[in-house]
């Protein structure tokens, strides 16, 4: 067993179990990795779109985090969840991957600076949000507030504030597979 | 606008864990949905006269069989296919026993038949009877299979709705099997495999539509 499996089951584990620090700590290690994988493939896509897909394939990872079998290895079901993911997304963007010619440098330099993936923005899901929602959601990741300062800010009970943030990423999760 | 540092952030917030997936409870619970719907129609049915004795006959013991392999297969199939990247423990390519065995039942009873006696049994009222059945029965159990492995990630939808509804329909078909009095298997390959085929692309169209991710 790779190092990598043991520690990133292990945090998987224990985020199934609700410690949201290891959930955390997780998503933040498999992040560059997903970047590492989604530009081989999608390259045409530019930067932001690479991100985009990278965000698609965390939300995934997500909704459907349940669906790993915890008696069995962990890195498996991350790449078929992954590959899944960045196939589909690649599949449904087909018309709009076709760049014209002279924005093929544009692509190319920007993919020698990789750091500048990491300060992009994507308006593409948040901004889709209705206005609450967006709003929790903004909270939580902007302000790095918990849930139950959210809660009491927007007088809410800490219980709403992780249902509509929970519907909030649901909705996301729909979004990023184009079906509203 | 969101940052991906900031969707992760959001996504450790949503930490109630949810249930695991228990491909396991959905089999049974499948299962017996199939079992309820079968026993029902039978029950106001009937089980045809003397059904031990007619099992005895090969031909009528593989009306029965066969589509009950078929369930065996596609049925845990569809199941491990909720799960990305696990190790398929049944092979689709086991299909091919039972679907041989029916073609070669189709053509012993095409070669030893009179030609008068090939298709004497189909008629308007039998056809409608053996399709509508077993498609019918197999309606309800599909789409509450399909809706538990909607909580699954498959990576192929189409494929395995389409396992789905073979596996389905095949139960259902072994269990109208005891109804049903066609022993001729130019009768019930052909139609019954009609109506598991058609079930079978029914899955496959529901399954690329509700079970993608």
């Amino acid at each position: 067993m790779t190092s990598r499996e043991a520690e990133w089951s292990a945090l998987l584990r224990a985020a199934m179990e609700g410690d949201g620090r290891a959930y955390a700590r997780f998503l933040v290690l498999v992040t560059p990795v997903l970047r590492g994988i989604v530009p081989a493939r999608g390259w045409a896509l530019g930067p932001e779109g690479q991100e985009d897909v990278v965000q698609e394939v965390l939300i995934a990872i997500h909704t459907k985090r349940h669906t790993w079998d915890q008696s069995a290895a962990l890195l498996p079901w991350l790449y078929a969840v992954t590959r899944h993911k960045v196939v589909d997304a690649f599949r449904r963007r087909g018309a709009s991957v076709h760049l014209p010619i002279d924005d093929y440098a544009d692509v190319l330099e920007a993919e020698a600076v990789p750091d500048a993936l990491a300060v992009r923005d994507s308006a593409v899901l948040i901004g889709q949000l209705d206005a609450r929602s967006a709003a929790i959601v903004r909270a939580v990741s902007l302000d790095g507030q918990s849930t139950a300062e959210v809660g009491a800010r927007l007088q809410m009970s800490e219980g709403a504030v992780r249902v509509a943030l929970h519907r909030a990423i649901q909705r996301m999760a729909r979004l990023a597979k184009g079906m509203e | 606008m969101m940052k991906t540092e900031d969707l992760i952030g959001i996504l450790a917030a949503d930490s109630v864990p949810p249930p695991m997936l228990r491909p396991k409870r959905i089999a049974g619970l499948v299962l017996v949905v199939m079992a309820v719907a079968v026993t029902l129609f039978l029950w106001s049915f009937g089980i045809r006269d003397s059904v031990a004795q007619a099992m005895m006959q090969p031909q009528v013991a593989a009306k029965t069989l066969l589509p009950l392999a078929l369930c065996a297969i596609a049925l845990p199939f569809a199941l491990v296919q909720m799960r990305p990247g696990a190790a398929q423990v049944v092979r689709l390519r086991w299909l091919a026993v039972p679907l041989g065995v029916a073609a070669g039942l189709w053509l012993w009873a095409f070669v030893t038949l009179p030609p008068e006696a090939r298709f004497v049994e189909v008629s308007p009222f039998s056809l409608t009877e053996c399709l509508g059945l077993i498609s019918g029965l197999s309606l309800l159990p599909l789409g509450v299979l399909l809706l538990m492995m909607r909580r699954g990630a498959s990576a192929a939808p189409m494929r395995a709705g389409a396992m789905a509804g073979l596996g389905v329909a095949g139960g259902i078909a072994a269990g109208y099997s005891l109804f049903c009095v066609m022993d001729n298997p130019l009768f019930y390959v052909t139609w019954y495999g009609v109506a598991i085929a058609a079930i079978t692309a029914l899955g496959a169209v529901a399954g690329g539509w509700l079970l993608r991710w």
